[in-house]
């Protein structure tokens, strides 16, 4: 390394650049890249007809939205749709993963189709499950179900199958009751395992909760998006879709926070 | 304490003879779930349900005549060949980008707000405005299944490509490895089972977004014909086609395990 008074070769002093700068060159980049993507997005909204629109009238659209018209209406139907899938999600994710991990005969017989269940699209599966169920609201939970659960259940599952036996072990030596040890040992060991699965499913269930609701009769959220889009309105389904995409980064980052308070004890995170 | 271990011995003194070794409960639970699960399927839609529905045995049935017709192959060729193209163009740009993102933390900084914001959007909110802006035509299942396989990647190649240990590096610095060679010598090998597990994830959405753009913006394919031929109440050809599409992702991702467990053995999950 050569002195720090700018001499030395030009990429030496780039690199010393980056270094002693670097709390000032990130905030310059976060700071650059929202103002190109905007600057650009607001330049050309107007260049491309009907199928662009400069970013401030997106937003002026969002907030004409936001104060009167469908959005509002849509959004609790599809927030009632989410928040049932989620809790379904993970009581029913945790109950059967704790239950499989306890039954291992019952564990190998369906494991196999639990994999397959995964794999497939369960998209494709939405004609079969509406002919069966129908298109009302607990079908459209079953779809979203179908598509978000998997994250827990096998999340538990494997935190289930991991705990050591030394620590039941001794918890059977202090004389734990059944019930203590459950709210002791078997909990808490899986509790972070089974977060790591609702982080993932929280994510999931969204994707759900639009699946149902475009392939099901459209309903919610999605119906307004697709409202838009047989108009080609692209200022109303942009907008929708940035709202969209801010309530995700939202949903993420609180399953992230839960996540990380879970965890705060182990040393390395889990997954 | 007793109550907390296996409580069913299989370990414990298994008696002779090769077909007892051979059909151990755990290989015979699985067929017998199976069959009970099928028989279930099969009896409900009988005794309750119209004709129409699906069953094991109708799809079975249905298995020859939709086979037999050159639609079912044209529609696998389109839209496989699409999600299979789909994620290599996602694939490659995403290696490109999330190698950059993990090994120079402007570029990090540059694009990691938007990046990230549309890893946390479920993509399928993605699938009108790709319509609008592409046309209701295959070009749009092509877009969606890109965008599906770049974000994954991107995002599992720059963590991948930031958590090298130092150690490599200085090794690589000491036997005066260019930037070339740290990039692709060093960055990608490191990375690679997290790119594998971001293909891998690639396909999955890939699959269900190329699906979901066929229903939305009737581009021929095979999710196209899931819907098309249950609308028109010929429910077992419409699992035929279910079927044939799991096939596809359970053998995608069983590829993935495999070539993640060839190409990073010392990678274990």
């Amino acid at each position: 390394m050569t002195a720090a008074d700018g001499t030395g070769t030009f990429w030496q002093r780039v690199r010393q650049f980056r270094s002693a700068r670097a709390g000032w060159i990130r905030v310059a980049c976060y700071a650059a890249s929202i103002a190109l993507v905007l600057g650009v997005w607001q330049a050309f909204g107007r260049s491309f007809g009907v199928l662009f629109v400069p970013f401030t009238t997106t937003m002026s659209q969002l907030w004409e939205m936001l104060q009167s018209g469908p959005l509002v209406p849509a959004l609790g139907v599809s927030a009632k749709l989410y928040g049932v899938t989620l809790v379904i999600d993970i009581v029913v994710g945790v109950t059967v993963g704790l239950v499989l991990a306890r039954m291992k005969l019952i564990a190998a017989a369906l494991e196999p189709y639990v994999y397959v269940l995964y794999a497939t699209p369960t998209i494709s599966l939405v004609p079969f499950i509406s002919v069966m169920f129908g298109f009302e609201f607990w079908s459209r939970v079953l779809v979203a179900v179908v598509i978000s659960i998997f994250p827990i259940l096998l999340g538990t599952l494997e935190g289930a199958r991991s705990i050591p036996r030394q620590h039941l072990d001794v918890a059977a030596i202090f004389g734990s009751n059944e019930r203590q040890i459950w709210r002791d040992v078997i909990l808490p060991y899986v509790a972070p395992y089974a977060m790591t699965g609702i982080k993932q499913s929280i994510a999931l269930a969204m994707v759900g909760t639009l699946v149902a609701e475009f392939f099901l009769n459209p309903d919610g959220v999605a119906a307004v998006l697709l409202q838009g889009t047989t108009i080609i309105d692209t200022a109303w389904v942009l907008a929708v879709t940035i709202f969209v995409a801010a309530m995700a980064v939202a949903l993420v980052g609180i399953g992230e926070l839960i996540e990380r308070y879970l965890v705060r004890w182990r040393r390395t995170a889990v997954g | 304490m007793a109550a907390h271990g296996g409580r069913i011995g299989l370990s414990a003194a298994r008696p002779p003879g090769w077909w007892k070794r051979v059909l151990t409960p755990e290989r015979i639970a699985p067929v017998v779930a199976g069959a009970f699960l099928l028989a279930v399927w099969e009896l409900y839609v009988r005794t309750q349900l119209p004709d129409f529905v699906a069953t094991p045995s109708g799809i079975v049935m249905a298995i020859p005549a939709t086979l037999a017709a050159p639609s079912f192959w044209s529609d696998t060729f389109v839209s496989l060949g699409a999600i299979v193209q789909g994620v290599a163009i996602g694939t490659v740009a995403g290696i490109l980008v999330g190698v950059a993102m993990g090994r120079v933390r402007e570029v990090d900084w540059f694009l990691s707000t938007y990046l990230r914001a549309l890893y946390a959007l479920p993509l399928i909110a993605l699938v009108p405005i790709v319509i609008i802006w592409v046309g209701y035509q295959p070009a749009a299942r092509l877009t969606i299944v890109v965008i599906s396989a770049f974000l994954p990647v991107a995002v599992t190649t720059a963590d991948g490509t930031r958590a090298i240990p130092k150690e490599y590096l200085d090794v690589g610095r000491m036997f005066g490895a260019k930037a070339r060679h740290v990039w692709f010598g060093i960055a990608l090998p490191t990375a690679l089972p997290h790119i594998v597990a971001g293909i891998e994830l690639g396909f999955a959405r890939g699959i269900t977004n190329a699906i979901a753009v066929e229903v939305l913006a009737s581009v021929r394919g095979m999710g196209m014909s899931v819907f098309e031929k249950s609308g028109q109440l010929n429910e077992n050809a419409s699992l035929v086609y279910v079927l044939a599409l799991a096939i596809f992702a359970v053998g995608i991702r069983t590829l993935m395990v495999r070539s993640r467990q060839r190409l990073a053995p010392w990678y274990s999950r």
